[in-house]
């Protein structure tokens, strides 16, 4: 799992160095983690059932076998913690 | 089952049943409730409220059946608005009708009472220990009150997603103006039977 916060002080981490596997080059930098990296697994992974649902919440309730207002909530939480970071 | 599980089934099954599934499922106990109450002798007639008659009518009765699903789902639907966003009545009408689950039970346990002489009660009110089974439903009406009223806040809770202080207040308000309509409709519909 992609580590998105300080272990020490909890703050949130950015990307400093990228490499490649191929020919060794390294780039550094200071690059912002994606949103999508950010949020738990199991926010992404109700994301990616999101998505292979085509967004649909009813099929995804019942699949989940949870309420329609309760995955709704889900997302709702999801949506809110995703403009938290937006707006950080 | 695990003890988070039963308790989770008991006082929160919104979590697994909403909409028209909760509305189905809640609308054959109130009737149950109905059918049961009319043989006990004990009225539904408000929204948290119910009380044994001394001439019953089984019209009236199954009336307040409509009038307290319509009341609580109507008022807190309008309160969920102004707090939340993007829910369906159907949540809220579905839920808040399996709220009133608990109530079945009080109906069953009325078949074993035996009602005392309430013609009397006001000018002697310790006429309610003549009979014991009274006393003891009248003891037994508080849990199951408590049970429906937590069942009717997390029907609220999970229908509209509100949280923190507004979903408190809103659902305490929506109750209380609930209960009042209710009791209002059932007045007026005493005076025309």
């Amino acid at each position: 799992m992609l580590p998105t916060h300080c272990p020490s002080c909890r703050s949130q981490l950015k990307v400093k160095c990228m490499k490649c596997e191929q020919c060794e080059t390294e780039v550094t930098g200071l690059y912002e983690l994606p949103v999508l990296a950010l949020l738990s697994d199991a926010d992404k992974n109700f994301i990616l059932k999101f998505v292979k649902y085509s967004g649909s919440l009813k099929e995804m309730a019942s699949d989940l076998k949870l309420s329609y207002p309760t995955v709704r909530n889900m997302l709702n939480e999801i949506i809110s913690k995703i403009a938290d970071y937006e707006n950080k | 089952m695990k003890t988070n599980e039963f308790g989770s089934l008991i006082f929160n099954p919104f979590k697994r049943i909403a909409g028209w599934e909760a509305f189905g499922i809640g609308l054959v106990i109130v009737v149950l409730t109905t059918f049961t109450g009319n043989f006990a002798g004990i009225y539904f007639d408000g929204v948290i409220d119910m009380h044994f008659a001394e001439n019953f009518d089984s019209l009236k009765s199954w009336l307040m059946i409509p009038v307290n699903i319509i009341s609580i789902s109507v008022i807190m639907w309008l309160a969920g608005i102004t707090v939340s966003k993007n829910f369906r009545f159907i949540d809220i009408l579905g839920t808040m009708t399996l709220s009133r689950a608990p109530f079945l039970l009080i109906a069953l346990a009325s078949f074993f009472v035996k009602v005392p002489d309430l013609s009397g009660i006001m000018q002697d009110p310790f006429v309610i220990f003549d009979s014991i089974s009274f006393i003891i439903i009248l003891i037994l009406t508080f849990p199951i009150i408590i049970w429906s009223v937590t069942l009717m806040y997390n029907a609220y809770k999970i229908s509209t997603g509100a949280s923190g202080q507004k979903l408190s207040i809103s659902f305490i308000f929506g109750l209380i103006i609930a209960e009042i309509i209710s009791k209002i409709i059932i007045y007026q519909i005493d005076k025309f039977i």
